[in-house]
């Protein structure tokens, strides 16, 4: 069996890998932001003990965590476009849905990633020596700056291995929304190998794309813990 | 000690239970308002083909029963071919551990539906064997592609458990006379095997949630079964068949993970 990338000169499939690679880094930037946003959030507030909000926050943790990401979006996708929201486009007079596939995509990255993300951070910040609490506490610390300036930055740098784990998951899961018709990396190499029928050429070099991209991200994990580590702790 | 903790890991399994279930169905009126009693005789009258994939509980055919089935080949497959990986990291030779490392990154970094979908086009329909011929069913290239990923996470826990005995029980084998042979299976194995067994079912419990992925093979899984049934007639239902589907997933994966708790907190209260 030979290998033939010809098709790879073409300036239309050109555009539509660089499209789908460009979708895909946009996915994982939004849905990382949006994730950590709701593990911030969720874990700060099932770690105050918030009542009557911490159980239902628990109880979405474990939802999200135990079913497949594919079955969210899938229902995400389809009970937001049921429920019609629509918002009225002032230059064409269309209408636009407010949650289309990729807004859909990145909502459900943002939650499945982001129970995950509640349990690591909240994890983090139950291991925080309880002499470091009382000690910011006697300084005068409100809750809220206690929780800005003391726990929460120690709870990123103690749980730094586990965030990358789920960031790379997170860019994994990515892929998934090209079954949603949005157009990112994986949806590109399936329009192109059905243009093409070069199937293992596209998929060996969409594989190594999404290799490279995972890498270069794990990368820049290692020297940001390398940077964040807290001097003698855990050695 | 013990009697307090299961209380708390039963207590921690009924809430999430019923919490989910009251999350769901909470949903499920949202959405239907006044056809939700409609809704649910729906789902009722199609549990048994999204179940067994047969519209009167048997034979097995399809649905959740081939989710269950494609998953427990799999994890037979990857515990296998894991730990052959997993010894290969720990070699003392460069030349076999350094391959070893390059499979298992290479496998555990790339999505799953990009190996699966790989699959689907360098697996080939059928092969033969001298005169026969053999159909690669869309099963067996979902068991493949799923077995790939998984066996990397299985090697890496295998790595990460025998790494984790002390060295001094290796050198003291030694210094009975122990092979090296024997000291893996007589005294690294049974101290290390315990300590994976968490891990192993945290990545069981990922391979299971990842079957839902199969549908991009063509296997005839709960998602294709779904897919077929919203097509032909229950497009209404589209979304309460999608918070069936959770539903369903959930009920599995989520006793495993308090199991898995409740073992982990046990491995290392007897460290």
């Amino acid at each position: 069996m030979s290998l033939d990338f010809t098709w790879l000169a073409v300036p239309h499939y050109q555009r539509l890998l660089l499209n789908g690679v460009s979708t895909t880094l946009q996915l994982s930037l939004f849905g990382l932001v949006l994730a950590l946003f709701v593990g911030v959030a969720g874990a700060s507030l099932i770690h105050w003990r918030v009542r009557y909000l911490s159980p239902v926050l628990t109880t979405f943790v474990e939802l999200f965590r135990n079913t497949p990401s594919l079955v969210q979006l899938f229902f995400l996708y389809f009970m937001l476009s049921e429920m019609g929201i629509y918002f009225l486009d002032a230059e064409t007079g269309r209408r636009v849905p407010v949650f289309s596939g990729f807004t859909c995509a990145v909502l459900m990255l943002a939650l499945s990633n982001g129970a995950i993300a509640i349990e690591i951070i909240r994890s983090g910040l139950a291991s925080i020596p309880k002499e470091t609490v009382e000690a910011a506490r006697s300084l005068g610390y409100s809750r809220w700056q206690l929780l800005i300036y003391v726990e929460l930055p120690l709870s990123f740098r103690m749980t730094i291995p586990l965030m990358a784990n789920n960031i790379v998951s997170l860019i994994k899961t990515t892929s998934q929304s090209a079954l949603i018709a949005v157009p990112d990396l994986l949806y590109a190499a399936n329009v192109i190998m059905s243009d093409t029928f070069r199937n293992a050429e596209v998929m060996i070099l969409v594989w190594a794309l999404y290799l490279g991209i995972v890498s270069i991200c794990i990368q820049l994990i290692h020297v940001l813990h390398r940077r964040a580590r807290i001097p003698g702790y855990g050695q | 000690m013990s009697d307090g903790q299961e209380g708390r890991d039963w207590r921690d399994f009924l809430v999430g239970l019923c919490g989910v279930t009251m999350i769901l169905f909470a949903i499920l009126t949202i959405i239907y308002r006044a056809g939700t009693l409609d809704a649910l005789n729906t789902l009722r009258d199609l549990s048994p083909m999204l179940l067994t994939g047969s519209p009167q509980w048997g034979p097995l055919r399809g649905g959740f029963s081939t989710n269950i089935q494609i998953s427990l080949w799999a994890m037979a497959i990857s515990l296998c071919l894991g730990f052959l990986l997993g010894t290969g990291l720990i070699s003392r030779y460069g030349s076999i551990r350094l391959p070893s490392v390059f499979v298992m990154n290479t496998l555990r970094n790339s999505p799953w539906l990009v190996i699966l979908y790989a699959m689907l086009y360098a697996v080939p329909y059928e092969i033969g064997i001298g005169r026969t011929t053999f159909e690669i069913s869309p099963e067996v290239k979902a068991i493949i592609g799923l077995s790939l990923p998984t066996l990397a996470n299985i090697a890496e826990v295998f790595r990460a458990g025998i790494q984790s005995i002390r060295a001094g029980q290796w050198e003291a084998a030694r210094s009975l006379g122990y092979s090296s042979g024997q000291i893996t299976r007589l005294i690294i194995l049974p101290q290390a095997l315990p300590l994976m067994l968490p891990n192993l079912m945290t990545t069981y419990a990922a391979l299971f949630i990842g079957t839902s992925l199969v549908v991009v093979t063509g296997a005839n899984d709960l998602l294709a079964v779904a897919r077929v049934v919203i097509g032909s007639g229950a497009e209404k239902y589209a979304t309460a068949i999608y918070i069936y589907i959770l539903f369903v997933y959930f009920i599995f994966s989520f006793p495993i993970a308090i199991w898995t708790r409740r073992l982990e907190r046990q491995v290392r209260a007897g460290k």
